[in-house]
């Protein structure tokens, strides 16, 4: 049983898809990738950045490495694009040669300080101020939509089960703890042990679906990871959420920069970068701003100005009025300075991938691997891992109308009108690719989005949604009117028109309820 | 792939530009005139206008949108332009040199019969444009639903049947927003009012007066909406009031409850394909440069309508339209001639919007123009060297100016004139 079905959740499943289990992943949103991996930089770390010795260092770089091959194998957008970190004066250089020489310890490969004149020489958007650079070839862009989708895609492929919408609400146990064998969100009575001196073990979760059992659970809730520990008796983290906005650039002005840009990480924090998304619009962001709220996600005037003009420092070009929206997620830094991935001795069968913070989306991969051979070693006599005959390592993606060659595209359109019907116009979005992202479970207007990109262009929707919205309702077999754009109660209408007289709608009344779809 | 299907005009749009200029290059004597349109009936946004107000130059009375655009279709179709809907044009080329003149090649798809290349011997381009999202004014908060454009809100209530939502705030005061608040009341909804960051409206007075003051629903100069709350619906939004820097007050921080915004925010002409083709296009209209003859920079690409310049009324859309068709047909049956001359129009004083850009002085020619602020007192339109002046008891950059030169007057130019400076003089 995985719990979360973010980047890490989505890693391990599949990594487990390799082996004769049953395997389940629950995920509480409507649609994936949501938490953390929904809204990132879709970074893929060279690895020079971490403290030689920590599990950060020790799986980034392999996660760099890992990625190279996977994107491959399961068609999701990458572009080895490499990056820089700027520095802009000699206190900032100093840092550079810092990271360098944590990059040769961490093995990466490739790490090269250039001056200014070769990087603008490379690079001739970059600012004058910038005096030198740490340039990491290995660094990496991804769509990070596309890239939590298909480790969870392959992952159900290979026989995994994906309950959506289902939120943990307790853990059940046999042994030791409570007498009702569930730990709970406020913790375990202690008192309530038996005496029997048997080890306690994990014997499923339960959720406002009703309960699920497993031998095994991990716990990759993100954002929330910390509460599923405290159900489990482990509290030695806490998860401490901080929010990051950005800016999404229109991609005429995408190729402004080639690599992903750093700015020297200050006391001020670690910094905005700027960089060209692996579909080609400009990325700018993230702040970085430490919340009590785990789900608060909004933008701020202030944030936004704030990254903003540490995008110009950077790229001094970048006009403003070309935004095409701006959004913000929250990191699921834990108070550890490291991740925090440890399978608990009691109970047994509940491991934490926990603290998962940056660089989290590149090291998931590698922590994954990971936490297979640790079940592996320590949980071999709960579950057996024998090979699965059915394993399939490749996917491929829901076709790319954008992107294929005219024949590729002629030839599709005549298998299925549905490929002739452009949907979205800003990004050339065909109607058989929504059904399709409908098909493999989006469920929303923002996982249509997710799955094929419906409303991430420059009109945002304006013209696509009402379009998504009635294939959503028509795929789906129920009433446009249930139609959400991110589950719960984001209703796209409030229905059908005239179907009262203004006179009898009294100004107080709420809203309909409406059922999930 | 199967041969390029050959095209005397080709027209991208079936929207007031595309089919008047489908009319008129049928009438000029063109062949094959067919006009392209990616939605499944001609008329463009005309068809969830169901409002009155249309037609009133053209027609001499005021027409909904749709009966404007059939009255418009039954010119089309009686002049034996061909049609091909539901086909959207999703690549062009860049106009080469074939047999000693330019021609343009894209590709169509249409589902059932998929991907076609097409070689049009002229081009009219009258794709119109698109709405600004909130997004590209950096509006801050959570992404809930509930936030749409005016025009995707008018879609869902007149076209699909569906309320967006039940009460309702309006950001901006384009014309599709002012409409649009008539229309949600009329349906039921609370309309809580309009707010508006610059110091004037920048829709037609009109509108204002019958669609917001008939109504009751109140309008907030220097007002603007910077945040959204909700994280499922929109619950409601931070307006702020605005200083003369556009910058917020502070302290002017109010939330207003409300389900549903609706922006109206400005309109951007819809220029991808024109890009793909290699058209210049001008920074202050978004839209190609032009000449009186529509004709782009290149030479057998002409263009009409809202994906020039945005204009206020569909009128002056048809009659550009026409003008587009008409020279793109003398264009493909080679009898348009070069220019001998150029003439630059330059904006000044006021004047921010111009088109066409270019005249070549062959023609008797309208000129478009908007100011940049509205003046409220007498003032002078003018167009010099000596060519045209008229006084005006206002000027708004809602409504849009004319001038009106003639061909015999660009012509006894002297011959080292190539600039024309319009400007609005304050008397």
């Amino acid at each position: 049983m995985v719990i979360g079905a973010g980047i890490s959740g989505g890693t391990i499943a599949r990594e487990l898809s390799r082996y004769a289990l049953r395997v389940a992943v629950l995920e509480r949103a409507s649609d994936i990738p949501y938490g953390a991996s929904r809204a990132n930089s879709s970074m893929i770390h060279g690895g020079f950045d971490d403290k030689p010795g920590t599990q950060k260092a020790r799986f980034c770089p392999r996660g760099n490495k890992l990625y190279k091959t996977l994107h491959e194998e399961l068609d999701f957008k990458y572009h080895n694009c490499g990056s820089y970190v700027c520095a802009i004066g000699p206190e900032e250089e100093k840092h550079l040669t810092m990271l360098l020489s944590y990059g040769k310890t961490n093995g990466v490969p490739g790490l090269e300080i250039v001056n200014g004149e070769i990087l603008r020489g490379r690079e001739p958007h970059a600012s004058r101020e910038i005096t030198a650079a740490l340039w990491s070839p290995t660094a990496s862009i991804v769509n990070n939509f596309e890239a939590s989708l298909a480790f969870i895609d392959n992952a159900r492929t290979n026989g995994v089960d994906l309950f959506m919408e289902t939120e943990v609400t307790g853990l059940l146990f046999d042994g030791i703890y409570g007498l009702d064998g569930i730990g709970r969100l406020d913790g375990i009575d202690k008192s309530k042990e038996s005496k029997n001196g048997e080890r306690a073990r994990i014997r499923g979760v339960s959720t406002q679906r009703g309960d699920f059992t497993a031998r095994v659970v991990v716990n990759a809730a993100g954002v929330n990871s910390d509460l599923i520990s405290r159900m489990a008796g482990d509290d030695s983290f806490t998860i401490q959420p901080t929010r990051g906005e950005y800016f999404i650039f229109d991609k005429s002005v995408g190729d402004m920069v080639k690599s992903f840009f750093f700015s020297c990480p200050s006391d001020k924090g670690k910094g905005v970068t700027v960089a060209r998304t692996a579909d080609d619009n400009l990325l700018v962001g993230p702040s970085a701003v430490a919340q009590e709220d785990r789900e608060n996600r909004d933008t701020t005037r202030l944030g936004l100005e704030e990254i903003f003009q540490g995008a110009v420092r950077l790229v001094p070009g970048i006009p403003r009025n070309m935004a095409i929206t701006n959004f913000a997620g929250v990191r699921a830094n834990s108070d550890k300075e490291d991740f925090y991935i440890k399978a608990l001795d009691r109970p047994r069968g509940f491991i934490n991938v926990a603290g998962i913070k940056s660089p989290g989306f590149t090291s998931a991969p590698a922590i994954a691997l990971h936490v297979v051979d640790m079940m592996k070693e320590s949980l071999g006599d709960l579950v057996k891992f024998e090979p699965n005959p059915k394993f399939v390592p490749e996917r491929r993606h829901i076709p790319r109308f954008s992107e294929l060659t005219m024949e590729e595209r002629e030839h599709l359109a005549k298998t299925d009108p549905k490929w002739g019907q452009i949907v979205c116009r800003c990004e050339s979005v065909t109607e058989a690719q929504v059904v399709e992202a409908i098909r493999r479970g989006a469920r929303t207007v923002a996982g249509v989005k997710t799955w094929v990109r419906p409303g991430t262009g420059r009109c945002q929707g304006g013209f696509c949604a009402p379009r998504v919205v009635e294939i959503l309702a028509r795929e789906l077999g129920v009433a446009p009117i249930e139609i959400t754009r991110h589950g719960g109660d984001s209703y796209m209408l409030t229905g059908k028109t005239k179907e009262r007289m203004p006179s009898e709608r009294m100004p107080s009344e709420r809203m309909p309820s409406r059922r999930q779809s | 792939m199967s041969a390029a299907r050959q095209v005397d005009v080709a027209i991208i749009g079936a929207g007031p530009a595309g089919l008047a200029a489908g009319a008129a290059a049928r009438n000029e004597g063109a062949e094959r005139v067919v006009v392209f349109e990616r939605d499944w009936e001609p008329g463009g946004i005309l068809q969830q206008c169901i409002h009155p107000g249309f037609g009133l130059h053209t027609f001499g009375e005021e027409l909904t949108g749709p009966e404007y655009a059939h009255r418009y279709l039954t010119r089309v179709r009686e002049a034996g332009v061909e049609f091909s809907l539901n086909t959207m044009v999703f690549q062009m080329d860049k106009p080469v040199l074939k047999d000693g003149r330019k021609t343009v090649t894209f590709w169509t798809m249409q589902p059932e019969r998929g991907i076609e290349q097409i070689e049009a011997k002229s081009l009219v381009l009258a794709m119109g444009c698109r709405e600004r999202p909130a997004g590209a004014l950096g509006v801050a908060g959570s992404r809930p639903s509930g936030v749409y454009t005016a025009g995707t809100a008018q879609r869902f209530v007149n076209m699909e049947g569906f309320m967006p939502g039940t009460k309702v705030v309006i950001m901006g005061t384009g014309d599709i927003g002012l409409i649009m608040a008539r229309r949600m009341l009329l349906e039921g909804a609370e309309v809580v009012g309009v707010f508006e960051i610059m110091p004037w409206v920048s829709g037609l007075r009109r509108n204002i007066a019958q669609c917001l003051d008939d109504f009751g629903i109140p309008y907030y100069l220097n007002h603007s909406v910077c945040e959204l709350r909700g994280r499922g619906r929109l619950e409601g939004v931070g307006v702020v009031e605005v200083g003369p820097d556009r910058q917020p007050i502070p302290g002017s921080d109010k939330f207003v409850t409300c389900d549903t915004l609706l922006l109206a925010v400005g309109l951007i002409p819809e220029n991808e394909l024109s890009r793909m083709a290699g058209i210049a296009i001008e920074p202050i209209t978004g839209g190609p440069i032009v000449n009186e003859w529509m004709q782009t920079s290149e030479d057998c690409v002409f263009a009409a309508g809202n994906v020039v310049v945005v204009y206020d009324l569909v009128d002056f859309v048809s009659r550009e339209g026409e003008r587009a068709g008409k020279y793109a047909a003398r264009y493909a049956m080679g009898r348009l001639e070069n220019a001998k001359r150029e003439f630059k129009i330059v904006p000044e004083n006021n004047v921010r919007v111009v088109s066409p850009q270019t005249l070549t002085g062959e023609d008797d020619v309208t000129v478009y123009l908007r100011v940049g602020s509205p003046v409220e007192s007498k003032c002078r339109l003018y167009a010099e060297p000596g060519l045209f002046s008229q006084r005006l008891r206002y000027a708004r950059p809602g409504e849009m100016n004319e001038i009106k030169l003639s061909a015999s007057q660009l012509k006894s130019l002297a011959s080292d004139v190539t600039r024309i400076t319009v400007g609005l003089e304050v008397l």
